[in-house]
């Protein structure tokens, strides 16, 4: 059954020849070793995650893309697209309804069954894994490849080493490192460790961070934040529960940590620091305009 | 009432909800997220796949039909384990899941997700596991003679349910990443993850156990007269409980760790439909499986449909739907 | 000659350390209205249970219909003996020709499908009993008495040999005892059934009974016809009460009068007891 569906689709394929551009079929391996058979000239592509929209975008893709996961909101014009559920929960029935040619998936977050439904349906699913920056840059590089947009994945990712770099030589040249309390959650307080965006980003910038240990999100109570003493205090925008005004105010209470006392209590924007695309270098500039503003002073 | 001949009234009540269950069949696969096509189902079903859109084909055979099945399955199965143990235990309270066997498999089911295994077989296996488990400690709690005493079973069932619920509150506190939505969602019970080839190893799996439910009608009926009476008219209480116990648990065993704990639906199917059809067992066995099955699917079908973003634990919906429904024929039988 | 239906030799049964039987041994000829009598915890339901197959007596022999008990299997013992409990089972929503057509069970295959011929046996057995206008009502709608035939009339629909009964009167009102009582000696005379049943009221067992055993702790006291067996010395030690044994006026059956204290000495005064 699955053969035969698949026949027609490629000879349905086929009869576009008339139509200018490659048609065909290649095999490529994506990021978690599968081997799968994908369109030479994807276009209907669907997203699972917010991440893969944002580099699909920025490859300049976007017209090809036809479906996105539900909070997919960068940029926004990505909200106009049609949803495809969470990427925790997605619709197969909407998904196999935009009749795609191919899908992009995460390793982490996206279900594996979809996964495997989708294939037996006869849905290439290319699933990438971009959990560290570097990731990020081998993802954006292998998905312009898949969607035969090299040369501005190349651009993209060298966009990115620059501002990279730019950053390492500025922070090469801070005297110290402070200690850095990352906030993600307020009750409880959850921080972030190792395995996570954030924690690699901490180290890049400059700074030491305090959560790090092998708890990808361990949980503080106030007491053991006040032991560690943190010189800056960042707080995610994400932070449940309460607004940013009202968690700088609780923190104020504490004056004995020298965040407070040296009024370095921060907000960042948490879409910058859960999404493994290419804005996770604008996080890491921020961050380092955080911890060490004295070495920005210069800049605009 | 009606005739007393089993026969008949067998034969009335199946084609009854047989006909119920063919026709949620039918709106279950031409209803879903992407729209409903009551025509485009009857295309597919008289002229074939080539006449038909294969996307549209797809949808209707390889993700919404797979789901319809499973729907009945479980449907079915829960609806007959509550009655097996309403009648087991002489409780019109029991439900399917009073010896733990939910609790026990949601244990199972959050070691297997934070193991990071997948749904199918990993985490199914384990949740099977961890519910087998628990039965084997309440039979060893509750040792050899007195098991067969209904209080005791019940209570043990009662202390284990409550063990486990600690143990999953326990386990759900300390897990802090996005694995603890998949845990939160498999506890509330979700039809959507098979495909047609899992639902074909449930199914026979499952159908072995309604059959042997089935033949075990009349002992049913015989052991609510209670077991010394029953004894003297001939039924084996031994042979008969344990037969039932493990199967019917073997059957909830199943369905839960396939599909997380759909609540409700085992304790009120057979109220329902000893409502609406009698105290007979043998009457009772098919109806739950026919009549629970269609039960399910109709309220899947409304889990999927009425939110506008996603959908809705189906537990919620049998719940909604289940308890106006028993309040309503409640009040027509007097 | 008479056969007997049932052979005790020796049964004994114990529940823990309690003794319920000791050393029991009796035998009952077909066609016999057998009655057990004694106080409670004398062991009568305990021997009921034994004879049903219920419980396996620790030791002794028993012959049902001339084979051993444990030959049997559970069915082929129910199409022989049939059992009327002391009380009809509680939250059974069953109308009263689904009980009495239960009665066919041990007939009927797996699924006790029945058939016509099972219909007409449970109209037979609901008309014996007049409980046949009641046919659609459910058993928990109806009153004490009229639950009881309903449950009688389920034993004689299993078409058994023997009927056992566990005081079937004891909760009944006195037409109603009556009306039981009766049935069971119509029953025997017509149908050839032998009746053996457990009862706490001496007089209905005296003006019924052919044969009474009066049991006391587990052991037989007494074994015989209602002139042998209810006589004043013997059943005062077993019930350890004042009683009073006379004939009744209905003819010559034993008659037991309970002696309250006040009457105690007036009644040795006047010389009514008998040695």
């Amino acid at each position: 059954m699955k053969q035969i569906r698949y026949m027609l689709f490629l000879i349905t394929f086929c009869t576009f020849l008339f139509f200018p551009g490659p048609s065909g079929a290649r095999t490529v391996t994506d990021e978690t070793g599968r081997s799968l058979t994908i369109p030479d000239d994807p276009r209907r592509i669907v997203s699972f995650a917010p991440s893969i929209t944002e580099i699909i975008f920025a490859l300049g893709r976007q017209d090809r893309l036809k479906g996105v996961s539900r909070f997919s909101d960068f940029p926004p014009e990505a909200t106009q697209l049609p949803s495809v559920g969470s990427y925790i929960r997605l619709d197969i029935e909407k998904i196999v309804a935009l009749k795609p040619d191919l899908c992009f998936a995460t390793k982490d977050g996206n279900p594996k069954d979809v996964v495997t439904r989708l294939t037996a349906i006869g849905i290439p699913v290319y699933v990438v894994d971009p959990r560290n920056l570097e990731a990020v840059m081998e993802t954006t590089l292998r998905m312009g490849d898949v969607l035969n947009a090299a040369p501005r994945a190349d651009a993209i990712v060298h966009e990115m080493l620059s501002r990279i770099d730019r950053v390492r030589a500025l922070i090469a040249t801070a005297p110290s490192r402070p200690r850095v309390f990352f906030q993600i959650e307020i009750s409880p307080i959850v921080s972030v460790g190792a395995q996570t965006f954030v924690n690699e980003l901490i180290e890049m910038a400059g700074g030491i961070n305090l959560a790090k240990g092998s708890a990808p999100y361990p949980r503080f109570s106030r007491e053991q934040v006040l032991a560690l003493a943190p010189d800056v205090l960042i707080i995610t925008s994400m932070a449940r529960g309460g607004r940013f005004d009202q968690v700088k105010k609780e923190w104020s209470q504490w004056p004995s940590i020298p965040a407070v006392r040296n009024h370095r209590v921060l907000m960042v924007d948490s879409n910058l620091f859960d999404r493994p695309s290419p804005r996770l270098v604008t996080a890491l500039e921020t961050l380092a305009r955080s911890i060490h503003p004295e070495l920005f002073e210069g800049e605009k | 009432m009606e005739s007393p001949l089993l026969l008949k009234r067998l034969f009335r009540v199946s084609v009854l909800l047989l006909i119920l269950l063919i026709a949620a069949v039918f709106f279950g696969i031409s209803i879903g997220s992407t729209g409903s096509g009551i025509s485009e189902t009857l295309t597919t079903l008289f002229s074939g796949p080539e006449a038909t859109d294969p996307m549209r084909h797809t949808i209707i055979w390889q993700v919404r039909f797979p789901r319809v099945i499973l729907a009945i399955l479980v449907g079915a199965a829960l609806s007959l384990g509550g009655l097996v143990f309403q009648a087991l235990l002489r409780n019109p309270l029991a439900e399917p899941y009073i010896l733990g066997i939910s609790s026990g498999s949601g244990i199972g089911a959050i070691i297997g997700i934070l193991a990071g295994l997948p749904r199918f077989p990993g985490v199914s296996a384990t949740a099977f596991a961890g519910s087998m488990g628990t039965l084997l400690l309440l039979f060893v709690m509750s040792s050899g003679q007195t098991l067969l005493k209904k209080d005791t079973l019940l209570l043990s069932g009662v202390m284990v349910n409550a063990f486990c619920a600690a143990l999953i509150t326990f386990l759900m506190s300390i897990t802090q990443d996005s694995r603890l939505h998949n845990i939160l969602f498999w506890l509330m019970g979700d039809l959507s993850a098979a495909d047609l080839s899992q639902v074909g190893i449930v199914a026979i799996a499952l159908i072995p156990c309604f059959v042997l439910l089935f033949a075990l009608s009349n002992s049913m009926n015989l052991l609510l007269m209670g077991r010394e009476l029953a004894q003297t008219m001939g039924l084996n209480i031994k042979a008969a409980t344990l037969t039932l116990l493990v199967a019917t648990s073997f059957m909830v065993s199943l369905t839960v760790s396939f599909c997380g704990p759909v609540g409700f639906v085992g304790l009120v199917m057979p109220h329902v439909l000893r409502l609406a059809f009698g105290p007979d067992h043998r009457v009772l066995v098919p109806a739950c499986i026919f009549g629970g099955g269609a039960y399910m699917v109709l309220c899947d079908l409304l889990a999927r449909t009425l939110p506008d973003q996603g959908e809705m634990p189906a537990g919620v919906i049998t719940a909604m739907i289940g308890v106006p429904l028993f309040i309503l024929l409640l009040k027509r039988s007097g | 000659m008479m056969k007997n239906v049932i052979n005790a030799r020796q049964l004994s049964y114990s529940y823990g350390h309690l003794r319920g039987l000791e050393d029991v041994s009796f035998s009952v000829q077909q066609g016999d209205f057998f009655i057990i009598i004694g106080p409670n915890g004398s062991g009568k339901t305990t021997l009921l249970k034994c004879i049903s197959g219920i419980l396996r007596p620790r030791t002794g022999r028993l012959e049902i219909l001339g084979a051993a008990v444990q030959g049997y299997s559970r069915k082929s013992l129910a199409r022989s003996i049939a059992l009327v409990p002391q009380t009809a089972p509680v939250d059974f929503p069953f109308t009263v020709t689904e009980v009495v057509l239960m009665g066919r069970s041990p007939h009927l295959g797996i699924l006790g499908v029945e058939h016509q011929q099972d219909l007409e046996r449970a109209r037979q057995a609901m008309d014996f009993t007049g409980v046949a206008s009641l046919a659609h009502r459910r058993l928990d709608q109806l009153s004490g008495g009229e639950r009881q035939r309903v449950m009688i009339a389920r034993a004689i629909c299993q078409g058994p040999r023997i009927i056992l009964l566990d005081e079937p009167t004891a909760s009944l009102d006195l037409a109603h005892q009556v009306r039981v009582m009766d049935l069971m000696e119509r029953l025997r005379h017509e149908k050839k059934v032998t009746i053996l049943m457990s009862s706490h009221d001496i007089n209905l067992a005296a003006l019924y009974g052919n044969r009474l055993m009066l049991l006391k702790e587990g052991h037989v006291v007494s074994i015989g016809p209602p002139a042998e067996v209810l006589t004043f010395q013997t059943l005062e030690a077993a019930y350890g009460c004042a009683l009073l044994v006379d004939k009744s006026p209905l003819g010559d059956f034993q008659r037991v009068t309970l002696v309250p204290q006040k009457f105690i000495d007036p009644a040795i005064k006047a010389g009514i007891r008998r040695p």
